[in-house]
């Protein structure tokens, strides 16, 4: 099996994973740089705006017509928040030119298009094109606005930023539809002009590509001009102090308890809990196996216990973050038997953490998490990002790293780390007429 | 076992066992997983029946087929699930429109892991006890589905372009329609649509097909089947019109929603014809309302649409449909601008170049399936179950001419096979 190599210069990485497996060539990029509440909208702005064009295909459609003609080519862009860093997303992929000819020459095509979309986009004199602002404000707005439309994903959102409330962690991925307002041609240009000279970038190709020394040079040259002395790039581990997470400490105390009501059927259930822990954690390994005896897989706790012995819910699970170490719980219910879902979910996790683990459940979560992150070495982009996520987290790391590591995890360890989660928060959103009889 | 190279470098290796089960298996090198499959041509459509020897149709409640999915993970010993985990499998099943599927991944144990996949399908275990636990759990799902906006809005608009075909009825059905199932309504259906000859196993990812081939064979000698029952489904007698030519639905949306779709005329499509009139149908889609569309650029311009918005055509045996749509602040004023690009299409054609970058980005597309084998799984069982080969998309497509999609564009969208769906806070 490959691996990634890492090379660097200065502020830009460049990981390569050689490998004929795959029909597509995938390449990622990702820009790093911390959350701040006065940063966040405006750098959450930039990948979309990208998209509106670079010098040399001026607009959003120019630029949607000359990848479809490159058979297609994906390109997207997207803003995501990794604990306490804000990442600019960029991804391409295209057919691999080894096995569909009719494709030759395309990757190089498709490089060369990420290259100028970041380094030179469609500006001029200092500002960014008034029109393309409108247009990439206007859809900004739409999106951070519809984020409340699936209720799933808004309430595990809801609980998270309550469980990091008062930290860089808790600000909203896409900004604040409110401060889009002030942001004109000429401030994003400053804030594009500011990610690119601080930002930490890590770069991913992932295919056949052939990677030799000189085109490895040409590549970190051609996205770091102003960098010297370090001419040839040099093999480095990932680990780089400017972007880098910490995990939420836990606040002790009781939970803050929320209930938002909107017009809804369905009832939905989060719990928050801090651990303490990342992955740089030694025991980040036991803390993973923990989740999955909790709530990761149908044979856990969770599942067995809230949908298949009380019939309350189709879905109860349980997910870890890897940076901010911080586990929901989500569930849907009948708002009536909210406190009954919530008492069953904490005598799953107090079960846990006076020893009442057994060894068929330690066993089957170890052989779910080994199948899902073998699974995982047949995804280009998952794995890529598995890497990052380690970069973030100052470890070095692939999937077969962590693989051994959950094999030698023990019913000691999963009991040991379940006392490290606390919880932390209760985010209940329920409907409206039930208001009435409350 | 026959086998069928593909220019994309696959190969295919397919059987017909003697109980009828067909059986394709798809290797694909350097693979750590393999994808399973075992798949039956019974959806939430097939709820009007007979089989030979009776003569009156019966119906049986919606949302059968997809309960009988959720109640085939039990068996008499217990929950399957966990068979799975210890098999290092990562088990699931999902019910569409047209066809049921039992599914699961692994990089280890193939072998007991798709003996247990063979065994519990054709094994089923229904006590009044675990049917009545269960409405509890698929309410909490409809309910889940309810609240969703995309669900939502597109079962609101398939019930509005169809008088009658069944394709109008929510797959896992409503609260109320499942509380009519009994065991024995699932019994029934199990016993006419599980039958081996009805059924499809697939596979792929790294394996060796022959030692797979062969255990399915040992596999299906091993168990006894009743004669295949000949069932004959009620056929649809869906006509040129709608039932609803505009509906709105109220939702905790932050804000409107609106999909169009157009039906295709009454007939059944089947095989190579089927696949081409999809692609075609995708290709003028794309052409009129993808990305690189002037149709696009311009109403997200205006404002009209988001990045949210999309399109999608799905052929099936007995129905096919258009939808396109999305977020937008004026559902009316996006409809008259849909409708006004269908007309400029009908009345003028596609652009040749226009074609054939949307042709392009087709080929490339379905080249970027290949490579995730739960996707090609999904796209081959689908076609095969409507008598086509997938792997014919780049050879249809490569074949398309300019002529053939316009002409296409012309019977599909028709004024009074049209509906609206809208949604809004």
């Amino acid at each position: 099996m490959s691996a990634f190599r890492s090379y660097q210069r200065d502020r830009v990485w460049l990981h390569v994973l050689q490998t004929s497996q795959f029909r597509t060539c995938h390449l990622l990029l990702k820009l790093c740089r911390p959350l701040s509440r006065e940063t966040v909208t405006a750098s959450a702005l930039l990948p979309y705006l990208w998209m509106e064009g670079t010098r040399r295909h001026p607009s959003s459609l120019a630029l949607a017509r000359y990848t479809d003609s490159l058979f297609g080519a994906s390109l997207q862009t997207a803003t995501s928040k990794r604990g306490s860093v804000q990442v600019a997303d960029v991804y391409a992929s295209a057919p691999d030119e080894q096995r569909f000819r009719q494709a030759s020459g395309v990757f190089e095509q498709v490089s060369t298009l990420v290259r100028e979309l970041v380094m030179d986009p469609n500006a001029d004199a200092g500002r960014f094109p008034e029109q393309a602002v409108h247009r990439t404000k206007s859809l900004q707005e739409k999106r951070i606005r519809s984020l409340s439309d699936d209720k799933m994903s808004y309430s595990l959102e809801q609980c998270v930023e309550r469980v990091c409330r008062g930290r860089p962690e808790a600000l909203p991925r896409l900004g604040f539809a409110d401060d889009l307002t002030g942001l004109d041609g000429s401030a994003l240009w400053r804030a594009h002009q500011a990610m690119r000279q601080d930002c930490v970038m890590h770069a991913y190709l992932v295919g056949d590509i052939g990677a030799d020394a000189a085109f490895l040079e040409a590549w970190l040259a051609a996205w770091h001009p102003g960098a010297d002395g370090n001419a040839g790039g040099r093999v480095a581990s990932a680990l780089d102090n400017r972007a880098r997470t910490q995990p939420i400490p836990s606040r002790g105390g009781s939970p803050e308890r929320v209930v938002e009501r909107q017009n809804v059927q369905q009832g939905k259930l989060n719990l928050g809990f801090t651990t303490g822990m990342s992955l740089s954690h030694p025991d980040y390994a036991a803390l993973v196996v923990l989740n999955g005896i909790f709530g990761g897989f149908p044979h856990s706790k969770l599942f067995r216990s809230v949908r298949e012995q009380a019939s309350l819910a189709y879905y109860a699970s349980s997910r870890l973050d890897g940076l901010t170490g911080v586990v929901v719980v989500q569930t849907g219910i009948e708002p009536g038997v909210a406190d009954q879902a919530e008492g069953i979910i904490l005598d799953q996790l107090a079960a846990i953490q006076r020893g009442e683990v057994t060894e068929e459940e330690l066993e089957l979560t170890r052989k779910a998490l080994q199948n899902q992150y073998r699974q995982a070495l047949d995804q280009p982009v998952t794995r890529c990002e598995f890497h990052f996520t380690g970069a973030l987290a100052g470890v070095e790391r692939d999937v077969p790293d962590l693989l051994s590591a959950i094999e030698a995890v023990t019913t000691d360890d999963v009991v040991r780390v379940s006392q490290a989660l606390q919880l932390d928060t209760v985010y209940f959103l329920r409907s409206q007429e039930a208001q009435a009889h409350a | 076992m026959r086998s069928q190279s593909f220019p994309v470098g696959d190969t295919v290796y397919e059987e017909t066992l003697d109980n009828g089960l067909q059986v394709i298996l798809l290797p694909k090198p350097g693979f750590q997983q393999v994808f399973c499959s075992f798949t039956t041509r019974y959806g939430s459509i097939d709820n009007c029946f007979r089989t030979a020897g009776e003569s009156a149709f019966r119906t049986v409640p919606d949302g059968v087929a997809h309960f009988l999915e959720h109640k085939m993970f039990e068996s008499e010993q217990g929950d399957v699930f966990p068979a799975f985990g210890r098999g290092g499998a990562s088990a699931n099943a999902f019910t569409t429109f047209d066809q049921t599927s039992y599914l699961f991944s692994c990089t280890d144990n193939l072998r007991p892991n798709l003996e247990l996949l063979l065994d519990f399908v054709q094994d089923p275990y229904f006590t009044d006890a675990t049917v009545a636990k269960e409405k509890g759990i698929i309410g909490q799902e409809i309910q889940m589905y309810q609240d969703n906006p995309d669900a939502r809005i597109f079962y609101e608009l398939l019930k509005a372009l169809y008088v009658s075909h069944p394709v109008r009825i929510e797959v896992a059905g409503s609260v109320e329609s499942i509380a009519q199932i009994t065991k024995e309504t699932l019994y029934d259906c199990y016993h006419t649509f599980y039958h081996p000859s009805n059924m499809v196993v697939f596979a792929a990812g790294g394996f060796d097909p022959v030692p797979v081939m062969e255990q399915i064979r040992e596999n299906q000698a091993r168990k006894r089947f009743s004669p295949a029952p000949v069932v004959e489904r009620h056929p649809a007698e869906e006509g040129d019109t709608v039932r609803a030519e505009r509906v709105e639905t109220p939702l905790a949306v932050s804000q409107p929603r609106c999909l169009i779709g157009w039906k295709d005329a009454p007939g059944d499509v089947f095989g190579s014809a089927l696949l081409t009139q999809e692609l075609a149908t995708g290709v003028a889609m794309e052409a009129m309302f993808g990305r690189s569309s002037h149709f696009f650029d311009e109403a997200v311009a205006d404002g009209l649409i988001d990045n949210q918005f999309s399109w999608e055509y799905e052929r099936a045996v007995t129905y096919g449909f258009s939808v396109i749509g999305g977020n937008t602040p004026d559902p009316d004023r996006l409809t008259e601008r849909v409708q006004r690009q269908v007309d400029e299409v009908v009345e003028g054609g596609i652009d040749e170049a226009d074609f054939e970058r949307c042709r392009r980005k087709a080929i490339g597309r379905f080249v970027a399936t290949l490579d995730v084998p739960s996707a090609v799984a999904r796209s081959y069982i689908s076609y095969h179950l409507r008598g086509a080969q997938v792997f014919d998309t780049v050879p249809v497509l490569e074949s398309l001419d300019v002529d053939q999609v316009n002409e296409r564009v012309r019977e599909h969208f028709v004024p009074g096979r049209r509906a609206v769906s809208i949604v809004h806070p």
